[in-house]
């Protein structure tokens, strides 16, 4: 929840950044920068996000995307006069926390728009690659954690009543326990 | 004096359970064997199961709806309202009302006919009650199943790096496994419950009939997270699921009625 409430605030965050160019624009001069969420540093060679370093979202309760990316405190850009068009690159913002592990977003920008949302998966604790979104998804027999019998201590089913429990694989462990 | 056979048995591979049966299910309490040697290992198991089986008769004594003298019984005809029930029928049917909330109502503790009905959350609670009394006699590694209802400490080998393999029936061949999921030692979940239609499916109230799962489990860090959300979750359906996997630290794994699966990451080989 909370990755998917990042990606979102960095997606509105993203607007803001494109407005503020706009405005930017329009008032031929420096324009601020308001980003909600994670944007910090650059990889790409787009000067004009140098200064979109925001407040990351680490709310205990997953935020959507109007309240932590409205809510931003948005470094003030070093926005030059550059014309929406000249922005260009990928930008990445900084790893948040979430229950999952560490996210990142990045974003793809090209002549002043973004082409591209990327949430960058980072390393949990055991430095394994997390899904950042624990949603259900349909799953072949075949790709579930599969498991023999022999290979098992206990067995969990539908709450099995005392007569079924006499033929039950459960019975059986038991059995070999007892 | 040890007997060789013990010493050249690698340590940590034999088991020893204790089964009782009580709310309408058989328990099963399971230790290790302990390096101290298999009768010592016995010993300790029934002292153990003894203080377990005492507190599921205690709660099926209060809270079962078969049992006309009970508590539940007595409120269910209205003998006895809550304002004068027990304290422990009290924490119980507030407990069970937080959790109607937090569910958006996929878990109830009252039947449609408005009766209440505490039995779902019940064992769970005992198998809750029961873990905490076993960490109070000192026990640390041990995995006690309530008719498939899952609660582990520790690990099964002599060392804390194993975590408990616990199999979860396959509904449409119930001789078979249809996934493994690991829970205790270093796992992330000391839980797992699996809730469906297949033996007990009447106490399960379906409140959206979009619902066609036929067992789901869930593997959480306390058991009563994962026994009421599994119930939730064959009762509401896929948006219980996603709200489910959303808001708690859960993994899941349901079946639909025709055998096809539906898993959060956890359960991904």
């Amino acid at each position: 929840m909370k990755a998917r409430g990042t990606l979102a605030a960095a997606l509105a965050s993203a607007g803001i950044l494109l407005a503020g160019w706009q405005a930017g624009t329009q008032a031929g001069g420096v324009s601020t920068l308001a980003s909600g969420t994670t944007s910090s540093g650059t990889t790409g060679s787009g000067p004009t996000a140098a200064g979109a370093t925001g407040a990351s979202g680490t709310g205990s309760s997953g935020t959507g995307a109007s309240g932590t990316g409205s809510s931003g405190t948005g470094a003030s850009g070093t926005g030059s006069s550059g014309s929406a068009s000249t922005a260009a690159g990928t930008y990445k913002g900084s790893a948040v926390q979430t229950r999952f592990g560490a996210v990142q977003v990045q974003i793809t920008v090209a002549s002043g728009k973004i082409t591209d949302v990327t949430a960058l998966q980072l390393t949990d604790d055991d430095r394994k690659s997390v899904q950042i979104s624990n949603r259900a998804a349909p799953l072949l027999r075949s790709e579930v954690l599969s498991a023999q019998s022999a290979d098992v201590q206990t067995i969990s089913g539908a709450t099995v009543t005392s007569n079924a429990y006499l033929t039950s694989l459960q019975a059986a462990i038991d059995a070999a326990n007892l | 004096m040890p007997r060789t056979s013990d010493r050249l048995r690698p340590e940590g591979t034999g088991f020893k359970a204790a089964t009782f049966e009580c709310m309408g299910t058989v328990i099963s309490l399971t230790f290790p064997d302990s390096s101290a040697g298999a009768q010592e290992t016995q010993d300790e198991l029934a002292a153990a199961s003894a203080v377990v089986e005492r507190l599921f008769r205690e709660l099926d004594g209060t809270f079962s709806l078969y049992r006309p003298a009970s508590e539940a019984s007595r409120l269910a005809r209205g003998e006895l309202t809550l304002r004068g029930a027990s304290p422990g029928m009290r924490a119980r049917y507030a407990e069970a009302h937080e959790w109607r909330l937090l569910t958006e109502g996929a878990f109830s503790p009252e039947r449609p006919d408005g009766v209440l009905d505490l039995s779902g959350l019940i064992k769970a609670h005992a198998i809750r009650e029961a873990g905490r009394s076993l960490h109070a006699l000192g026990r640390r590694d041990w995995c006690l199943n309530a008719g498939g209802d899952i609660l582990v400490s520790g690990s099964p080998g002599p060392g804390p790096d194993a975590s408990w393999k616990a199999g979860i029936v396959d509904p449409v061949d119930r001789s078979r496994l249809v996934s493994a999921y690991a829970v205790g030692g270093p796992a992330r979940h000391a839980a797992l419950a699996t809730s469906g239609s297949a033996e007990r499916g009447e106490h399960i109230w379906r409140v959206e009939s979009g619902s066609d799962f036929i067992q789901v489990t869930v593997a959480a860090a306390d058991i009563v997270t994962a026994d009421i959300l599994a119930t939730a979750i064959v009762s509401g359906g896929m948006p219980m699921l996603d709200r489910a996997a959303d808001r708690w630290d859960v993994a899941v794994l349901a079946v639909h009625a025709d055998g096809s699966l539906m898993a959060t990451p956890g359960f991904r080989a």
